[in-house]
């Protein structure tokens, strides 16, 4: 059993690389690293659209709310928005 | 009377109990040519009995702009009202969060579906989370979210602008592995310009911590696959997401210790596709350990392909020189997309500066650091920017 889940996880990997290394086609979401972030809240302040909130300590976007500006990418002090 | 008695009668052991308070202060301001009046004070305390706990959190930021790049605007405050009380292996944690835009010059929204603009004023949010322990290693949990915004149109018509966020799921814990199963549904609505907009997600993660490592080796594995429902500003339907990190911790020596992250991300909406490719790593190094101040050496870097282009790199250091005070040295170069009209659309920025810092025990830290930003806009342009701060923690008294 542990060798099938090994297996799976080795498959897994490749594929995920496979796909990594075809290079990124366009991203439907901005993304936000939870571990880099610190709520410090300067995305959602510069945000125009009303699109990001600080909930439990973390910045979440509203996807449709995001208009893809990337003023939150340009402003946020610990590059965790991408 | 004999409810006041009852109430007595039920207040009484709780006020009996032990209470801690604990309080805290961070200040921090500066100013440059691009905020000439910038500052930030961040305030709070903590009453903690037995099995509860009240957290008081008060910010007041300002920002000013002079315009080169489109920062923030804004003067507000924002106060965070936080309770909880466990009961067994039941959590529950109500609050309730508010924000009043005290500036003369309120922030603009660019509202959906071409309803023009609005303008800022707060908001109030109550929110209640819910957590209980089913056994050792089944875990629920509820979260329940609600804002009552403020924004008002520029002949002073309040939109009543309202949104609702819910979520919750199951997690279990197993042998360095943990599976959460989780949903979240977030609904949208201003009842002035007849919107209404509600989006969905359920996840399925699986992380785990291997346990049976070399000393001093670190490795967290998280996968996740998001199914989302709802659509984005153009009416497109959101695609599902798959996310996968890894990140490897080691201590080499004592000293120094390196921290590597792979994240990948990829969408689907009928097609397979590359949303997001990023790698972070940095280096620790502390030296001096037997002052009262360890000195550090933190070098780092990062960067991401996704949509955008983002990269940052840099180097932090502290050195003590004398009891509390220590030298500070930074220097950073980040590359993100900009929204500056008539800049490239790569925005390239170098800081770097000195600064002193003095540290009273763990009570109080006093810090300045004076930076030189260089940046590619419309032309390159370079300007000064001093930053100070005060943080304050007098400890803990327990009565």
């Amino acid at each position: 059993m542990m060798r099938f889940v090994k297996a799976l996880a080795v498959i897994a990997a490749l594929f995920i690389l496979f796909i990594a290394c075809k290079g990124p086609v366009e991203s439907t979401q901005l993304l936000i690293n939870a571990d880099d972030c610190t709520g410090c809240g300067e995305c959602m302040e510069v945000c125009p659209y009303n699109a990001i909130e600080i909930i439990d300590g973390d910045a979440v976007i509203d996807p449709s709310l995001c208009h893809f500006c990337y003023r939150c990418v340009e402003e946020c002090p610990e590059g965790a928005i991408y | 009377m004999k409810t006041s008695i009852l109430i007595f009668l039920f207040l009484l052991p709780a006020l009996a109990m032990a209470v801690s308070v604990d309080g805290w202060m961070d200040i921090q301001t500066g100013g440059d040519s691009l905020s000439p009046g910038m500052g930030r004070l961040d305030a709070g305390g903590l009453l903690k009995g037995g099995n509860w706990s009240l957290v008081v959190h008060q910010r007041f930021s300002h920002e000013d702009s002079t315009g080169i790049v489109p920062r923030i605007l804004n003067t507000y405050s924002r106060t965070d009202v936080d309770f909880s009380i466990e009961a067994g292996p039941v959590s529950i944690n109500p609050d309730v969060c508010w924000t009043v835009d005290i500036g003369d010059k309120k922030p603009e929204i660019v509202l959906p579906g071409q309803a023009g603009v609005a303008y800022r004023e707060g908001f109030i949010r109550p929110g209640l989370f819910l957590e209980v322990d089913i056994t050792e290693n089944y875990r629920l949990f509820a979260r329940g979210l609600y804002w009552n915004r403020d924004l008002k149109q520029e002949d002073g018509y309040d939109l009543a602008w309202t949104e609702s966020h819910i979520n919750g799921g199951l997690s279990c814990e197993t042998q360095g592995l943990t599976l959460t199963m989780s949903g979240l549904y977030h609904k949208t609505s201003s009842d002035f310009i007849d919107y209404e907009s509600t989006w969905n997600r359920f996840d399925i993660a699986l992380s785990t911590k291997p346990q049976s490592l070399p000393a001093n080796f670190y490795v967290t594995g998280d996968v996740m696959y998001s199914f989302y429902g709802g659509t984005n500003y153009l009416g497109d339907d959101l695609a599902d997401r798959f996310t996968s990190r890894i990140r490897f911790a080691r201590m080499i020596v004592p000293s120094l210790a390196v921290n590597t992250t792979f994240e990948s991300v990829i969408d689907y909406d009928g097609v397979i596709r590359s949303a997001c490719t990023s790698l972070e790593s940095r280096l620790v190094y502390r030296f001096m350990r037997s002052r009262d101040i360890t000195s550090s050496v933190v070098v780092f870097g990062k960067l991401s392909r996704s949509s955008i282009r983002t990269e940052r790199a840099g180097i932090f250091s502290r050195v003590n020189l004398f009891k509390g005070l220590s030298i500070l040295l930074e220097a950073e170069a980040r590359v993100t997309p900009t929204s500056v009209a008539g800049a490239e659309p790569d925005r390239k920025r170098y800081v770097f500066g000195p600064g002193l810092e003095y540290q009273f025990g763990t009570t109080a830290r006093i810090w300045g650091m004076v930076e030189q930003e260089r940046t590619n806009l419309e032309t390159n342009q370079n300007w000064w920017r001093i930053r100070a701060g005060l943080e304050f923690y007098p400890g803990t008294f327990n009565f």
